[in-house]
């Protein structure tokens, strides 16, 4: 029993930074119905702008998120305006092969920017050390990971079901022209809506370097996750893409445990399984 | 007007006139006739292929600097009898197809005459595989599965692939024996590894040999992880689940950083039980300067042991101090493996042409074959039977060294012979036999 729930703790660790990708996946599919490939390259730039204030320039470590999410948040800014704006209404093949190319141009302007060498992020003083949990040490940091993707996940919430802007996003995702109607500036809108998107993935970069390196190509390696995620959970529903976290890292965690020859593609069984009984996702509805 | 003319008609003659007499003075030296070059080319091609990016890319990127290094040292004695080295380096993005297609292009295309390089034995082996349409000598740097000079050379008599670095041989047998008197009591062994070649070699053969030196050894975990693992805390808490004693672990590189920093994080340098770490590849500067911090703090405890192709400690010899010295004056690091590997290669190179006196490339590997030749590892001898490069690398600790300022070093050298660890002629059982009985997949 220790051991299982150690693991799943684990394995929750992992599946809140997930959430947090998936969560930006899937606001900006959910509002601008941009499929965004490069979404993991804006997790990628959370963890080098953290890296670069945090440890390059030493500034405090919450000043550092702030300053990574407004730094991403301004490239995603970039990206909306400039080139994602034109092709909203343009077939899903053109977004891919666009938000693709975003993700080779922003790998190689990391390497010239921060060369190809991976980085290291020292952990904060104040999340150093570990607790005892079923008598196993459990790292202080995990632990605030896992209770900041509680929070997110509470914040997102909040802000879509309870606010004026939230509600504006609900109603756009549903029907634009309705809303355009009313009064609500679509463009304006979906601009702030691809920010919230892309400020999300960059906390999720920014948090993990301390546990993790960041480095070209790991922008990559997280987006495939993130979309199975999204798949499982359902392409443009927060709930899913939250549930579909969980599945991916606690499920990946145990199949690590129990099945490890496994493990490299349990996660892809259990999407190709939804897609098979449910292909919208265990949340998500038929469009 | 017509005295104008004549003037600047003058002054124009004039100017010729000097000019000629000024260059009349200056020494030129003709490129002397193709045919008068021994090897019949004024210029050498050597293509490289490595990882530039990704947690790994630092592996690529020291390919290139130790063949640099050592092209423009020989270059500024006069290349390779009266012939410059010219060099080309690619990414192969740890991609076997890529690093096929950057293959034919340097051949083809390019014009190369050698290629040199490889971290990942997956590509490695692929290129490998190409090598007899290509026609022309590749001599792996890095990439360490045994397969390539026990499958492709010596079963598959593929003739055209070599080996400068030293194999899986050397990331896991040692380690065992040098346990197996050091620490005969750690006797439960759990291992995180590569989830590919690399890592299901040597964790076969590093089990192999555990049990035939502790019979009563016991495996308790066995976990891996594919490329691109960022996260390896669930493979850490399923192995600390298991209670073991010694930790086997063969992700390198950048990957290798991340793991040993989360064992960190997750405790497993504290667990009085946990008595050894391995990185079996932890010799690398990336992972060396990674850990600095943590080094320098004595976070490990003394339990992480490490190894790799090449330990800039193990000797004092010139060729070792110069090299060594040169390089951390130009790139204010240490040269690992990866560097010493191509800076080898390229010697090699040399001194195989020096023999030959063609580029025709039977000749070339009927001298490449048995050859000696004298590296910063020590000397070096190329195997006939696999083309394999035959030489000692001790394993050690890592710590920081007043004598080394740059970044921590490994010290505490533990030795054996290399006919004691390295695997020989006829290779039985087969690397893939052994894989099978060892491994649970």
């Amino acid at each position: 029993m220790d051991t299982i729930v150690y693991q799943g703790l684990t394995g929750l660790t992992a599946a809140m930074f997930l959430w947090l990708v998936s969560a930006g996946l899937t606001i900006a599919f959910g509002v601008c119905g941009i499929l965004n490939i490069a979404h993991g390259v804006l997790y990628m730039f959370g963890g080098y702008f953290l890296f670069t204030f945090y440890q390059l320039l030493g500034l405090n470590f919450w000043l550092s998120i702030l300053l990574t999410l407004i730094s991403v948040g301004l490239i995603g800014l970039v990206m909306e305006l400039g080139f994602l704006r034109p092709i909203y209404k343009e077939p899903i093949g053109i977004q891919l092969v666009l938000t693709f190319a975003f993700v080779w141009i922003f790998d190689d302007l990391a390497k010239l920017a921060w060369g190809p060498v991976s980085k290291i992020v020292a952990m904060p003083r104040f999340f150093e050390g570990f607790i005892r949990i079923v008598g196993r040490p459990f790292p202080i940091y995990s632990v605030f990971i896992i209770g900041t993707g509680i929070a997110m996940a509470v914040f997102i919430w909040l802000l879509l079901d309870k606010t004026w802007w939230g509600k504006s996003i609900r109603a756009s995702a549903l029907d634009r022209e309705m809303a355009s109607a009313l009064g609500i500036n679509i463009r304006t809108l979906f601009s702030g809506a691809f920010v919230f998107a892309a400020a999300i993935a960059a906390l999720g970069g920014a948090l993990s370097v301390p546990l993790r390196v960041v480095g070209p190509g790991i922008g990559g390696a997280i987006i495939v996750q993130a979309f199975v995620v999204t798949v499982i959970g359902g392409l443009g529903n927060l709930k899913g893409a939250f549930v579909g976290a969980l599945i991916v890292g606690v499920v990946g965690a145990f199949c690590t445990l129990y099945i490890p020859v496994f493990e490299m593609f349990i996660i892809y069984i259990i999407m190709a399984v939804v897609l098979l009984i449910r292909p919208q996702g265990i949340f998500g509805e038929i469009r | 007007m017509r005295k104008r003319k004549i003037t600047g008609l003058v002054i124009g003659l004039a100017v010729v006139l000097l000019i000629m007499i000024i260059v009349s003075f200056v020494p030129v030296t003709a490129a002397p006739p193709l045919k008068q070059l021994p090897l019949k080319k004024e210029v050498i091609k050597i293509g490289g292929q490595g990882i530039f990016s990704g947690p790994n890319a630092i592996c690529g990127r020291s390919m290139m600097e130790g063949a640099r290094l050592a092209i423009e040292e020989i270059n500024a004695k006069g290349g390779i009898l009266g012939s410059k080295i010219e060099f080309k380096y690619m990414d192969c993005e740890l991609k076997p197809a890529v690093g096929i297609k950057n293959a034919r292009y340097l051949v083809g295309e390019w014009g190369a005459d050698f290629l040199i390089g490889h971290d990942s034995s997956g590509v490695l082996m692929a290129v490998g595989g190409v090598m007899p349409e290509l026609k022309k000598i590749l001599i792996g740097t890095h990439a360490a599965t045994a397969n390539y000079n026990e499958r492709l050379v010596y079963r598959e008599k593929n003739k055209y692939c070599f080996r400068t670095a030293s194999p899986t041989y050397q990331d896991a047998t040692i380690f065992a024996k040098v346990f197996a008197k050091k620490f005969p009591e750690v006797k439960r062994w759990a291992s995180i590894n590569c989830d590919y070649e690399f890592g299901y070699v040597n964790l076969a053969l590093f089990k192999r040999a555990m049990k035939e030196l502790i019979p009563d050894v016991e495996f308790v975990a066995e976990t891996w992880a594919p490329f691109w693992t960022m996260d390896f805390t669930p493979q850490i808490s399923a192995v600390m689940a298991a209670k073991p004693q010694g930790i086997y672990t063969s992700p390198w590189g950048g990957e290798g950083v991340q793991l040993a920093r989360q064992a960190l994080i997750m405790g497993v340098f504290e667990d009085p039980n946990v008595k050894l770490y391995i990185n079996c590849t932890g010799e690398t500067s990336d992972f060396l300067m990674g850990m600095s911090n943590e080094i320098a703090k004595d976070k490990f405890h003394g339990k992480l042991w490490v190894t790799g192709r090449y330990v800039l400690t193990q000797n004092d010899l010139p060729i070792n101090k110069h090299f060594v010295k040169t390089y951390a004056e130009k790139y204010a690091m240490y040269p690992f493996h990866c560097t010493e590997g191509a800076y080898s290669a390229i010697y090699l190179i040399k001194k195989v042409l020096e023999k030959s006196r063609t580029l025709d490339v039977e000749a070339v590997i009927k001298a490449m074959e048995g050859m000696k030749w004298d590296t910063p590892s020590g000397e070096k001898w190329i195997r006939p039977e696999d083309h394999q490069a035959v030489y000692p690398v001790p394993i050690g600790r890592p710590v920081m060294d007043p004598d080394y300022p740059l970044m921590p070093v490994v010290k505490d050298l533990h030795w054996v012979p290399v006919k004691e660890y390295y695997r020989w002629p006829p290779f039985e059982p087969s690397i893939d036999e052994i894989v099978k009985a060892e491994l649970k997949r």
